[in-house]
């Protein structure tokens, strides 16, 4: 049992107003990931749940024990920081075992469980160096021996990767992973990249201004998102939007010399919208089609990414199936198929 | 060979750049220290001297006033300066804390007494340590004393006189030190300790001192270096007494140069006692508080 209950949790500063109200269930075992903006209370989020930070109103419950007012030291979490905040004059060692000797655990134990730390962790050679004689990963993976040693209910990971260069971090990303398949415990992890919540996450929770804009597994929130913010914030290219006029069954592009075609949904009285289309939804065999100009191309080798628009329109972003003969200047018709569209409302909200 | 031409002219430039300060601290700081060295081998009075080989050496083995001047030296650095050290910590750690009110009027309050005039200051301990004054005043007032403790006319007292003077003065300045350095410690660390479950005392016995371990070498070198020529504050406040009792090298040395008829070379010879207590003191602090090769 080391789920996680928050209800109508929210935090000030002064009269600034970070977190608005957030209800939110983690279950035991569950890898959830906060993702959002910079700004958005992410991670104010989680060191509410850690209490480094006071609950200005609300209530935070782990493993059905209300924890509002319990010692961080006390809650059953471990957290690895993204300056990791190892001790700079300890050893590997000492470092991983600093916990545990306050905890009045026994010395031979506390070896056993740094041991046992840096064998998952691949840090047995390195247990008699200090933080500065490491490398960034080797400090990250301190960082979570730290955590480990301590048998905690739930991890909290604070951006733990975005000090790493780009190719340690696909690397430390799957470490983390399986980390997760071998600990078996609750994993909440913090992140304004998407790609990092997509590949870890269970369930993304997306923030927004303080508030949670949507929760859902990776999938969901790509093919289904409930707003305009969530679609345009998961997924990599951006979603394209289009301005729109819902009218009688049928939505039509202005910017796109009037093109219409069916929707999926209806409106009673004609309406502004905003049509979204991911980039990888464009298909050769579409039904329907825009006629672009193509300005940029970028070539990925396993794809080829188009942009172009059409007049004064927006640029859009068309994923060509890596269609290799595609060069800037050329007449592109982009096809899909309409229900393969989302469209939102002038409020952001999806319509469905 | 434009190369070497080029290397000699930067030679030439850096070496001109560099010629007023070499010849200035050649001028004032170079040639007195040799020359003071030469002195410490010279008897005589006045401008009288002689070369007198070790005969200085003896003569401090010998002089009463010298060994009281040193143990006094001594115990005021044995006292003071790991009272300051710790206190200045302390306020550090206090005065860091971003929850406190009125952080920057404390740290200024405490780190003014160095940058006040040490003539005002001298004089104000001097009334207010008097029999009559206001801090004798206050402890009978609080009846934690029922007689007025001779501040300066006791020997023990006189030297607790001079160790909360320096104390009061020096102590804001090396907080600033401390202060600075726990500026630089990333705040995470102590979340993190916190998180692990280490007690307050332990997160600063384990976590802050180990990391201010640099800075508080140095702050205990300089103070050290600065408690061995202590001068100003026996010279303005007790002037070395009463009986020798605050005596110290430095005050020693200014009387035996400019009070008593001069004597130049064993005054010398006294001001490398306090070279030598310097050279061998930093070395021992340097030497203990080195970075420990793993077992």
């Amino acid at each position: 049992m080391s789920g996680l209950k928050l209800r109508g949790v929210r935090k000030s500063y002064g009269n600034v107003q970070v977190l608005k109200g957030i209800d939110l269930d983690i279950d035991s075992k569950e890898f959830v990931v906060f993702v959002g903006p910079s700004g958005c209370g992410k991670s104010t989020l989680l060191r509410m749940i850690a209490g480094l930070e006071d609950i200005t109103d609300g209530d935070i419950a782990i493993g059905g024990r209300r924890v509002n007012d319990v010692d961080p030291s006390k809650r059953g979490i471990a957290m690895v920081f993204q300056s990791y905040a190892l001790y700079p004059h300890m050893t590997v060692r000492e470092n991983m075992g600093f916990a545990l000797k306050f905890a009045g655990v026994p010395k031979a134990e506390i070896e056993k469980q740094v041991q046992e730390a840096a064998k998952i962790l691949e840090l047995q050679p390195l247990l008699e160096r200090r933080p500065k004689e490491l490398s960034g990963g080797q400090r990250q993976r301190v960082a979570i021996g730290r955590a480990i040693v301590r048998h905690p209910q739930v991890f909290l990971f604070d951006e733990p990767l975005s000090n790493l260069d780009a190719e340690l971090r696909v690397h430390m990303r799957i470490e983390i992973a399986k980390l997760h398949k071998e600990l078996q415990t609750t994993i909440i992890y913090v992140t304004h990249d998407q790609v990092e919540a997509m590949t870890l996450a269970d369930k993304i929770v997306v923030l927004r201004g303080g508030e949670i804009a949507q929760v859902g597994t990776p999938l969901k929130l790509y093919d289904d998102p409930d707003n305009l913010f969530v679609a345009g914030f998961i997924g990599s290219p951006k979603m394209n939007f289009l301005k729109g006029q819902l009218e009688n069954e049928r939505v039509v592009l202005p910017e796109y010399g009037n093109i219409s075609f069916p929707a999926s949904v209806s409106a009673s009285a004609p309406q502004e919208v905003t049509v979204g289309i991911r980039p990888d939804a464009f298909d050769a065999g579409g039904s329907e089609q825009l006629p672009l100009k193509v300005e940029i191309v970028e070539h990925l080798g396993n794809e080829t990414y188009a942009y172009g628009r059409l007049g004064s329109g927006e640029l859009l972003t068309i994923a060509t199936d890596n269609d290799r003969q595609v060069k800037p200047g050329d007449d592109f018709v982009a096809r899909f198929n309409p229900s393969s569209l989302l469209l939102f409302s002038e409020d952001g909200q999806r319509i469905r | 060979m434009s190369g070497t031409r080029l290397a000699r002219n930067e030679q030439i430039n850096g070496w001109l750049f560099i010629a007023p300060s070499v010849l200035l601290i050649g001028i004032f700081l170079v040639y007195p220290i040799l020359w003071s060295l030469w002195m410490s081998f010279q008897v005589g009075k006045g401008m009288n001297f002689s070369f007198g080989g070790f005969t200085n050496i003896i003569r401090l083995t010998k002089d009463p006033i010298f060994q009281i001047a040193l143990t006094n030296t001594l115990i005021f650095l044995v006292f003071q300066v790991p009272i300051m050290l710790t206190l200045a910590l302390l306020l550090a750690s206090a005065l860091n804390d971003p929850k406190l009110k009125f952080r920057g009027f404390f740290r200024t309050a405490i780190f003014l007494p160095c940058v006040t005039s040490l003539v005002a200051y001298s004089a104000l301990f001097r009334s207010m340590f008097s029999n009559e004054g206001v801090v004798n005043k206050t402890l009978m007032a609080m009846h934690i004393i029922d007689q007025p403790i001779l501040w300066t006319s006791d020997p023990f007292w006189a030297k607790v006189l001079v160790i909360s003077a320096i104390t009061w003065r020096w102590t804001g300045y090396n907080m600033i030190f401390y202060l600075a350095a726990l500026q630089n410690i990333d705040r995470s660390i102590y979340e993190a300790a916190k998180i692990d479950g280490v007690p307050a005392w332990a997160r600063f016995t384990q976590i802050t001192v180990p990391m201010l371990k640099p800075v508080i070498l140095f702050t205990s070198v300089t103070s050290t270096i600065g408690t061995l020529q202590l001068f100003d504050e026996v010279f303005n406040i007790t002037e070395g007494g009463p009986a020798n009792a605050t005596m110290t090298l430095s005050l020693y040395i200014y009387n035996l140069t400019f009070r008593f008829m001069p004597s130049f070379g064993y005054a010398s010879t006294v001001s490398y006692v306090i070279v030598v207590g310097v050279a061998i003191l930093s070395f021992v602090q340097f030497y203990l508080a080195r970075e420990r090769s793993r077992a």
